[in-house]
């Protein structure tokens, strides 16, 4: 019955107008071009964000590479890895899959063989060179060694790990390997933490005409300060740096008598302080660490840098709100209204409402078991019901007044 | 709804990112401004509030991460890499490398698999991510990529991110946690 329907329906529809038939097919149309031609958002976003290389490069500022014959390191990993292939416990171990490398092993060979590639990605990628030298970057060719020492044990400095204020209250231990009568130079910068400034650095440790590797022979210009990041500020990056020195240099410009707590006698900029030096400077090696708030700062902002500590919170973007209309069709009034008041008059009224019900001296009245079950005297508006509700239920903007 | 969110996602990124607003300010001997800029780009994924894509959920490979893990194995070698949303491949570690060959018997059998594993999180910990994606869905709980797995989880390494924390708006529901004021 009901097919025989359609099909008399759909011979009627054909009689009088075929091309009526397609304008009622809804939603099918496709506005713009077709998935495989239309840009994507990646492509569109490459092409906003595209630097042409030959305006946009960087420069290498860093030391040339040890010159190593590649034919001969070949030959000598080849006759290890020969040797390898011959070891029947090797072969054993990696059978029974009980083969564990060392992986302090694995760590210096890296450093020496493709880590300074490594480092530098990770440098880039923690956005240090363009915060430090703009549109320069150098490759870490002197291994370098940094690790504080504290209580709990001894806290390495690699390439981003987390280091607390407390572990990093006492000067680090420096080592490196380097050739005979070389000068080096090293510093100890934040490029996160100015308390005034915002693109400015802070600099916590300053060594100049350090002779080999001994740091206690090193002229120090700046003694070392802690690092110190607010409270609700997120994490700081700590940056050391060693550079060659090609001759010995007068810092007497950096100089800063004493601790140097007078925080902005510790403004620096690693561009400029290169950009005067670079004749004579040549940036070896790079290692750094995060460091995020924690309670020993407290102590150290009011002992010893004899200020308030300062809080902070991130400042997050206000929420969308669509323009005001006169005729708003479909929409709770009571809600549609409310997103146009002042949140404060909001809150008020129901800091109001909530302290009526408070005694004094007895304190507010004890929380409902079954806020839902609590029956509504008389005749009260469906809209108001929910509001009601949503506060015993301590829903919606209730929060804001209770969570204070 | 998404016309807002979306909204916030650029905003955060362009203009109010890395800027935070002071609550208590005193001035004794060293000045503190109202606004204070954090200009660790890594910063705000840290703290869970940096802008994450979300993707479509049905869409391969998945795009919800900050960091997330791969694994690529050649006739040869296996590399394992972390890569970032907007950076691409950050870190590395392959048995093709000398560091890693040098000890190893085979450069693709199982051992190869859990040592790399060891080998990815160390370094993982020593550039600061305890956390990243993994979407990699091994065959059987035994087989090398599940070993490999579990060998960079024992370093240390979590293999999920939390997810993104967005504020909430007045008439949201609830206000959930923020991360920052949870204390250890």
């Amino acid at each position: 019955m009901a097919g025989t329907l359609w099909n008399t329906c759909r011979n009627i529809n054909n009689n009088i107008n075929t091309s009526l038939l397609i304008s009622l097919r809804q939603g099918h149309h496709l506005r713009g071009k077709p998935p495989g031609v239309a840009k994507s958002l990646e492509t569109k976003l490459a092409k906003a964000n595209f630097k042409d290389p030959a305006i946009y490069y960087k420069v290498d500022i860093g030391l040339p590479p040890s010159q190593i014959s590649k034919s001969k390191l070949k030959e000598e990993r080849l006759k290890v890895l020969k040797e390898q292939r011959k070891s029947p416990i090797l072969e054993k171990l990696a059978r029974e899959r009980k083969l564990s490398i060392n992986l302090e092993e694995v760590y210096e060979e890296w450093l020496k063989s493709t880590g300074p590639k490594d480092i530098k990605r990770i440098i880039e990628h923690y956005g240090i060179f363009e915060h430090l030298y703009g549109d320069a970057y150098f490759y870490s060719r002197v291994p370098l060694k940094v690790f504080y020492e504290n209580n709990e044990g001894s806290s390495p400095v690699y390439f981003g790990n987390v280091i607390k204020p407390s572990e990093a209250t006492q000067k680090p231990i420096v080592s490196y390997e380097c050739d005979k009568n070389t000068l080096w130079a090293l510093t100890l910068v934040n490029p996160d933490g100015h308390l005034t400034e915002q693109t400015s650095e802070y600099i916590h440790w300053f060594v100049g005409n350090i002779p080999e590797n001994d740091i206690t022979k090193g002229e120090t210009l700046v003694e070392y300060l802690q690092p110190f990041p607010p409270k609700g500020t997120g994490y700081q990056r700590l940056i050391f740096v060693l550079y060659k020195q090609e001759k010995q240099i007068d810092f007497s410009s950096f100089k800063r008598d004493g601790l140097c707590l007078n925080l902005s006698d510790r403004t620096f900029s690693t561009y400029d302080f290169y950009k005067n030096l670079q004749d004579h400077i040549t940036p070896a090696s790079l290692v750094f660490y995060q460091s995020d708030w924690d309670k020993s700062l407290k102590d150290f902002y009011h002992n010893i840098l004899n200020m308030k500590e300062p809080i902070f919170e991130y400042d997050f973007a206000p929420p969308y709100i669509k323009k005001q209309k006169w005729f708003p069709i479909r929409e709770p009034f009571n809600l549609y209204m409310d997103k146009y008041r002042d949140p404060k008059q909001i809150n008020k009224e129901f800091l109001l409402r909530k302290l009526q019900n408070v005694h004094p001296f007895k304190g507010s009245p004890p929380p409902i078991p079954f806020p839902n079950a609590v029956y509504f005297e008389g005749y009260v508006p469906s809209w108001l019901k929910l509001e009601i509700r949503k506060s015993r239920l301590k829903w919606g903007r209730i929060n804001e007044i209770e969570n204070q | 709804m998404i016309k807002s969110t979306i909204n916030n996602n650029f905003l955060l990124n362009k203009e109010v990112k890395r800027r935070f607003a002071s609550t208590s300010i005193n001035q004794l001997k060293n000045k503190v401004s109202p606004i204070f800029t954090n200009r660790n780009p890594r910063n705000l994924e840290r703290l869970r509030i940096g802008y994450k894509p979300d993707g479509y959920h049905v869409e391969y490979p998945d795009k919800q991460f900050w960091h997330k893990l791969l694994l690529k194995s050649s006739g040869k070698y296996v590399t394992a890499s972390v890569c970032h949303y907007q950076n691409g491949e950050i870190l590395t570690a392959s048995t093709s490398e000398w560091a890693i060959k040098k000890q190893l018997y085979r450069t693709i059998d199982t051992s190869s698999y859990v040592n790399l594993g060891r080998v990815l999180a160390q370094r993982c910990l020593q550039v600061g991510l305890i956390e990243i994606s993994c979407f990699i869905k091994p065959n059987s709980p035994n087989d090398k990529v599940s070993l490999f797995l579990k060998a960079v989880e024992e370093g240390g390494v979590s293999l999920t991110e939390p997810p993104q924390y967005k504020p909430s708006r007045p008439w949201d529901i609830d206000r959930p946690e923020k991360p920052w004021e949870v204390t250890e």
